[in-house]
């Protein structure tokens, strides 16, 4: 087996490992579907009216305007807390025994990474799945669907690194967390929940940097008028930057802990 | 399994490992293992054998000195080292959502086994180790000793040429112990090279053909333990006396054994014990009778006697001036990468 064949090997079945440890906990799901779900049920019926703002460009229902950003919500959340289990298994030594096996260490890095792709496409899928049901639309049919949940899962690649790390670097569960919370606020200043138009000025100029906003833009396009390889390659690119940061600072600093 | 006895197990030369520039874990230890030893490091906390563990299984890189385990650098060489070695950390590192079956299945998979030899292999340790019955169940529900089996099974899937074990019963009942001694007698008579560390020195005795005591980083001796309990040359008789000792005059009772057995045993030999004083005396069985006689006839009442061969604890004792039970606080919190 070549190195390559080798760390994809090894990734596989480390990822299965990680994979397990996500499943087999069911508060997993529920923490990370809960917000997303509240929001979406939640603010379509309060905030019901408010499409009927010049802005919102002719959209009659909130839901469906919502449901984009609620699906990037999700995968966010589905690994805002990803860096934790690389840092409970630093603690109890396990990293220490996948450290001693005869595989390469980027392996081990990719075992937490990759499942990452998956569960945040599923879980974006799933709160996509519950949209549909209450009503929005998918203009973009079932590839819609599709590339709506790849588009989900890397993001959740992307982003993990900003878990990864404060967890690598503090190699403390609070700063972890605490960061992690820090950084729902991308979703607030993104058109999340009002198009661009109505933001105050400081408040566009955060949303225009904010790669979160690309997600959700394409996400929008998708489901309310089709597709478009314009919108959708904006929001691989943004994704892609996002990656390349945080994705760097990440091995680097793996490379500090676990070399 | 390791075929040729001629290259040693383990083999370092002034191995020293400095933490932060001046915290001194390790200075220059030197040692050697051959081919189906069970070789201890039995040293109090804090000594330095976690770190001449990790540096041996590739964890942690000296600060000076080599190791060579089978034949192969460990700075050099990592990845063939990990390949033919086994290894279990003090805490049994498991996975808490992965079965006992999945957890010794990724060893085997880590090790690049086929899938066949991996099956094989894992009914073969489950049932070993007695863990059959919990197989499909997760490690985190597991008890402390079934870990700690788990974990040991775990480190010897790909059937390694070396095994090396960091406190390896730390934390179990006396029970759970005893039965993992057994295991692990069983495993080195089939053939496995074993390293292994210890703060218990009844594990040392018991376990170990050959062991390093070490202390402060260094090794202060190093033999079989018979060896090195006959090396103390003398056992310990312990005397109660009659009321504590002589209460008329009020005299302290060392001094006055030191006085009454002037010429039979060196007055630096007789100490103060909880339970009266402690002599120690070379063949006590022989020289007892004499000595219960003497004190008999000068006076002094004997109302216990305790006659103990020398244990691993008095060796330690003689080499390092203290006792290997005392405990001390300056460990360092994370042993770094």
């Amino acid at each position: 087996m070549d190195r390559l064949t080798a760390l994809a090997f090894e990734s596989y079945h480390l990822g299965l490992r990680t994979t397990r440890r996500f499943l087999r906990v069911p508060a997993n799901w529920i923490s990370i579907l809960f917000f997303p779900l509240i929001q979406l049920l939640a603010f379509s019926q309060l905030y019901k009216d408010i499409v009927q703002l010049p802005g919102f460009g002719g959209e009659t229902s909130y839901l469906a305007y919502l449901a984009p950003g609620q699906v990037a919500f999700t995968a966010l959340m589905a690994v805002s807390w990803s860096g934790y289990g690389l840092l409970i298994e630093y603690r109890t030594g396990y990293l220490d025994k996948l450290r001693a096996y005869p595989i390469s260490r980027w392996a081990i890095l990719g075992g937490e990474m990759v499942p990452l792709f998956f569960q945040a496409a599923f879980m974006a899928g799933i709160l996509l799945a519950v949209s549909l049901l209450l009503g929005a639309g998918m203009a973009s049919g079932v590839g819609g669907f599709i590339l709506i949940m790849f588009l989900s899962g890397g993001f959740g690649v992307a982003f993990a690194g900003a878990s990864f790390i404060p967890a690598l670097l503090t190699k403390s569960e609070q700063a972890t967390g605490t960061i992690s919370l820090l950084l729902f606020p991308l979703v607030f200043l993104s058109t999340a929940f009002v198009p661009k138009a109505l933001m105050p000025g400081w408040m566009q100029v955060v949303n225009d940097w904010n790669p979160v906003t690309y997600l959700i833009e394409a996400i929008r396009f998708l489901m309310s008028t089709g597709f478009d390889w314009a919108v959708v390659s904006k929001a691989v690119v943004s994704l892609a930057i996002l990656g390349a940061v945080l994705q760097a600072v990440t091995f680097w600093a793996f490379r500090r802990l676990a070399g | 399994m390791l075929g040729s006895r001629a290259v040693p197990a383990i083999e370092t030369d002034g191995l020293t490992k400095v933490y932060g520039g001046d915290t001194k874990a390790l200075d220059g230890i030197t040692f050697r293992v051959d081919g189906g030893e069970l070789f201890g490091l039995l040293g109090p906390n804090g000594a330095g054998k976690t770190t001449a563990i990790r540096i041996l299984s590739t964890l942690l890189r000296p600060t000076a000195g080599s190791a060579r385990v089978l034949g192969l650098d460990v700075v050099a060489d990592p990845r063939q080292v990990r390949l033919r070695l086994g290894l279990a950390l003090q805490t049994p590192a498991l996975d808490a959502f992965s079965t006992g079956r999945e957890t010794l299945e990724l060893a085997g998979r880590m090790h690049g086994m086929k899938m066949l030899d991996i099956r094989r292999r894992t009914d073969e340790l489950l049932e070993l180790m007695g863990l059959s019955k919990v197989a499909t169940k997760l490690t985190g529900t597991y008890s402390g000793g079934m870990k700690r089996r788990l974990d040991l099974a775990s480190a010897l899937v790909h059937c390694p040429d070396l095994l090396i074990l960091d406190e390896p019963t730390e934390g179990l009942d006396p029970q759970s112990r005893s039965t993992l001694w057994e295991e692990l007698e069983r495993i080195n008579a089939a053939g496995t090279t074993m390293l292994l560390t210890t703060h218990y020195m009844e594990e040392a005795d018991r376990l170990c053909s050959r062991l390093a005591i070490i202390d402060s980083g260094s090794i202060v001796v190093e033999g079989g333990p018979e060896e090195l309990k006959h090396a103390i040359g003398a056992d310990t008789v312990v005397l109660q006396l009659d009321g504590g000792g002589p209460g008329a005059d009020g005299g302290d009772p060392v001094e006055h054994v030191r006085d009454l057995l002037d010429g039979m045993v060196p007055r630096d030999d007789v100490v103060a014990h909880p339970a009266g004083v402690s002599l120690s005396v070379p063949n006590a069985g022989g020289a007892v009778p004499d000595l219960l006689r003497r004190l008999e006839v000068n006076g002094l009442r004997v109302t216990g006697l305790q006659v103990r061969q020398p244990s691993l604890d008095d060796v330690f004792l003689k080499h390092t001036g203290r006792s290997i039970r005392e405990e001390s606080a300056d460990q360092p919190i994370l042993l770094g990468w």
